[in-house]
């Protein structure tokens, strides 16, 4: 088996798809990477197959997903993200599937030679793009159907609010970060000529001069670089609490004002190189913290796609599309099979099955008819509906989940972070000891105290005591990152190795949250393989969750005519000119068999021929984590809306210590809060919007990459594949976190205790002070790059 | 040793070219995208299937 020449998965035995290629006949496994591959080396792109570092995703086709984009180009909908210029139009795209640079370059040629569009540009670090187009010669829609001509999926999504703040303050630190790094440069190269127990016979003008340079060159640093630490030791004051950055300051204004007095009367030390190199430092630390901040809010935004959702409004003068917002009760409203249902509402005349999986979790269609109430976001599957609004919106059973999860996001039980306790009593024994050597040698030797004091404050400066924390986090959440578990919320390192207890959503979280086939039973006499084919022909149209489990078992040459579907029946279909149904036993006139699970009969005129049994296979994983979890003495729970007797069996496979059934999203909270007074610290993982406010309100909660966008909202870290496992990966990765942390507050604490009696005694001279300080800094750093490589 | 007030300002003078155009390439966000630009050589703009696609390719885009 080979593998395919665009996404490099394997190619299936029995396709033939292939392309020539530079003399060599290259193998593809699926339509779909044909015409991409096809597309790309047409225009001549090829160039991308030969610099690409990683292979592309792998494409399918879906041409109810174009057919959607059509929507993209109401203005209507428009209006929420694109920026009108002019005669042009700006959107900010995300772009699924963008692997590498040569993605990038691939995306900019493709899209940059369609007539119409102005400009566009390709950021591969945070999978975005932005498009300016002439809205006369082209249409969203069409642009975005350019990107999945080449294999990629573009869609419009909502960028955090706070992401322009964030991106405003990286760039304002990466500019102080250089600043401090220039002129430290310069500076320690004054500096040197300066240490006078090294180069005891320079002449006394170049001494001088060579203070007045360093002087001029640490302007910029204490005027521009330093202001964030100002700023932050200010508003803890105000807060009367002490922070990290209050000593920080004082060391950096005292020496820097010591020095300037020193160089003006030409007595004394100075310390600049010590104060630029202290901001440079520093400047590195949170820059590099920023940074990792504002990646995980980028990931988070371009997983919250705007996807518009319309309404078919039944006016006077015909059908109109609107926007599903603008929606007000008692309006009626057509749904199409396939779109999702715009309001809440009563169904007035039709029969469907309802995919509610967004609501209640469970990836069952349920069946509806005329009299019952629909909710907004679920989606119609079968048939055609007409209903009538029963509240906008914004009243929504949607909207109050989302109220919910914003009231326990509130109320989140929170853990004190390590360094913050740690730290308040270091700054606080800091300034008093300063405080005392000053006392104590005023007393002694009044002329000498203010340098002493001095000489205190820079030795002692907990320049490396300050990186101890956030270089291990931002290295821990690097590495976290790229092992797939996306860290949205500072504390998560901080809780995780505490948990006692993981609470799990059931569908989708510990099941793939799809139906798939799990046996199959010979009733008649068609063999195996020939039934299955025979179901996948009826239902090879259908969008019906069931449907998709036949999907892998297609052959292209069984074609069913005369197909219908049977709304919370089957589908039925004519092979060879002999009717064919495949349904529910009771439709098909078959005995219910015994046991819990989902079957389904295929027959034709003659009588029953197979029986399908259908489940929600859980993931491949779970069990390993369950048993895991048991031997770490991790309590597990089960926290299911489903009630039906699926739960208790999955629940009994698995071996997990606790099952709670039907559970409203108001009662998972509730049980949350139960273990919470228990004394429990809890780990949530869940998918669902239902999930949303346990989520929130969790110690900490994990939401899966395929989950709905408002459980990735809502929830405190994202596991970017389906791997379970990385739970206890993360875990471990937290615990070596906290170790490391440990290790560098020992370390940084044991050089202060050591520095402090030397620096108190007056034996401290500036270039011993920063020496140990730049040592000391480098090697806590250093530690924290070792958590890279767990 | 007269020669070091002549070196000093001179150094001063590239120390301020230099933070010149360390802000100048922030603000026109040299820095955003740093996995990129080291492989953006690589790429052949004027392959001649790439022109020749060019012209071709506008022609034959579907109107709307």
């Amino acid at each position: 088996m080979s593998a395919c020449f665009h996404c490099g998965e394997a190619v299936p035995a029995n396709s033939d798809y292939t392309l020539e290629f530079e003399n060599n006949t290259e193998r593809l496994c699926c339509p779909g990477c044909l015409a991409v591959a096809h597309t790309i080396i047409e225009c001549g792109l090829a160039g991308y197959y030969q610099h690409r570092t990683g292979p592309a995703s792998r494409t399918s086709l879906v041409p109810d997903e174009l057919k959607q984009l059509q929507h993209y180009d109401l203005a209507e909908i428009q209006q929420d993200f694109v920026s009108v210029k002019g005669t042009q139009r700006e959107v900010l795209l995300s772009i699924d599937g963008l692997s590498c640079a040569a993605c990038a370059w691939l995306i900019e040629r493709h899209l940059g030679q369609i007539p119409g569009v102005a400009s566009i540009q390709v950021n591969s670090t945070t999978e975005r793009a932005r498009l300016r187009w002439v809205e006369d010669k082209a249409r969203l829609s069409q642009l975005l159907a350019a990107f999945a001509d080449i294999g990629y999926q573009a869609r419009p999504f909502q960028p955090h609010q706070q992401e322009q703040a964030y991106n405003r303050e990286v760039k304002s630190y990466l500019l102080r970060l250089g600043v401090a790094g220039i002129a430290s440069m310069q500076v320690m190269m004054a500096g040197m000529a300066l240490y006078d127990d090294l180069f005891p016979d320079l002449e006394v003008e170049l001494l001088v001069t060579f203070r007045w340079i360093s002087l001029l060159l640490c302007i910029p640093v204490m005027l521009y670089s330093a202001l964030p630490f100002y700023r932050n030791a200010w508003r803890g004051l105000k807060n009367r609490a002490l922070n990290m950055d209050l000593p920080v300051s004082l060391a950096m204004v005292f020496a820097f004002i010591a020095s300037v007095y020193a160089t003006l009367t030409n007595s004394g030390v100075v310390y600049y190189e010590c104060v630029s190199l202290f901001a440079f430092l520093l400047l590195a630390g949170r820059f590099l913290e920023m940074r990792a901040k504002r990646r995980a809010l980028e990931i988070t935004s371009n997983l919250t796609h705007m996807v518009p959702m319309l309404a078919r409004l039944e006016t006077p003068d015909g059908e109109q599309e609107v926007a599903a917002s603008t929606l007000q009760a008692g309006q009626l409203v057509q749904v199409i099979p396939g779109a999702a249902i715009p309001a809440d509402g009563v169904i007035l005349s039709g029969r469907t099955s309802i995919d509610e999986s967004m609501l209640t979790g469970e990836h069952m269609p349920i069946p509806r008819q005329t009299g019952d109430t629909v909710f907004a976001g679920t989606t119609n599957i079968e048939s055609p509906l007409r209903i009538r609004v029963l509240r906008p919106l914004s009243r929504s059973r949607v909207a109050e989940i989302l109220r919910a999860q914003d009231e326990a996001l509130a109320d989140k039980p929170r853990v004190a972070l390590l360094a913050d306790r740690l730290s308040r009593y270091f700054v606080a024994a800091l300034l008093l000891v300063a405080l005392l050597t000053y006392l104590g040698w005023l007393w002694f030797d009044a002329d000498n105290a203010f340098w002493i004091m001095l000489a205190v404050l820079v030795a002692t400066c907990p320049c490396a005591l300050s990186l101890a924390t956030p270089t291990a986090l931002t290295v821990a959440s690097a590495r976290l990152t790229q092992a797939g578990v996306l860290v949205r919320r500072g504390h998560v390192l901080d809780t995780l190795p505490n948990i006692n207890h993981i609470v799990f959503d059931k569908t989708g979280t510990l099941t793939q949250g799809k139906v798939a086939l799990e046996s199959v039973e010979i009733l008649g006499q068609l063999a195996e393989a020939r039934a299955l084919a025979l179901a996948a022909a009826l239902e090879a149209q259908s969008e019906h969750p069931i449907a998709r489990a036949f999907r892998p078992y297609r052959d292209a040459s069984l074609l069913v005519e005369k197909r219908e579907n049977r709304v919370g029946k089957g589908v039925q279909g004519e092979f060879e000119g002999r009717g064919l149904y495949l349904g529910s036993g009771p439709w098909l006139g078959a005995e219910e068999a015994a046991g819990d699970g989902l079957s389904i009969y295929l027959a034709d005129d003659q009588g029953l021929l197979a029986r399908f049994n259908l489940a929600d296979p859980l993931r491949p994983d779970a069990q390993a984590l369950i048993a895991h979890c048991r031997r770490q003495g991790i309590k597990t729970s089960i926290l299911t809306g489903d009630g039906s007797g699926q739960a208790d069996r999955i629940a009994a496979e698995l071996g997990v210590d606790r099952l709670i059934k039907s559970a409203s999203p108001d009662d998972k909270l509730a049980y949350l809060r139960q273990q919470d007074e228990s004394g429990d610290v809890c780990l949530m993982v869940g998918d669902g919007i239902n999930d949303a406010p346990v989520l929130a309100g969790a110690h900490v909660s994990f939401a899966m990459a395929g989950g709905t966008d408002i459980a990735k909202n809502s929830a405190d870290a994202m596991l970017l594949g389906d791997d379970l496992q990385r739970i206890l990966l993360a875990r471990r990765i937290a615990g070596r976190c906290r170790l490391i942390i440990k290790q560098n507050f020992s370390w940084a604490l044991g050089y202060n205790l050591v520095v402090l009696p030397l620096a108190a005694l007056g034996h401290v001279s500036p270039w011993l002070a920063m020496l140990g300080m730049s040592a000391s800094s480098l090697i806590v750093m250093t530690n924290s790059l070792r958590l890279s490589r767990l | 040793m007269n020669v070091w007030f002549l070196i000093i300002p001179v150094i001063l003078v590239f120390v301020v070219i230099a933070l010149a155009i360390f802000f100048w390439s922030v603000k026109n966000d040299q820095f955003e995208d740093l996995d990129r630009q080291g492989s953006n050589i690589l790429f052949d703009d004027d392959a001649e299937a790439h022109r020749r696609a060019q012209p071709a390719d506008k022609h034959s885009k579907p109107q709307p």
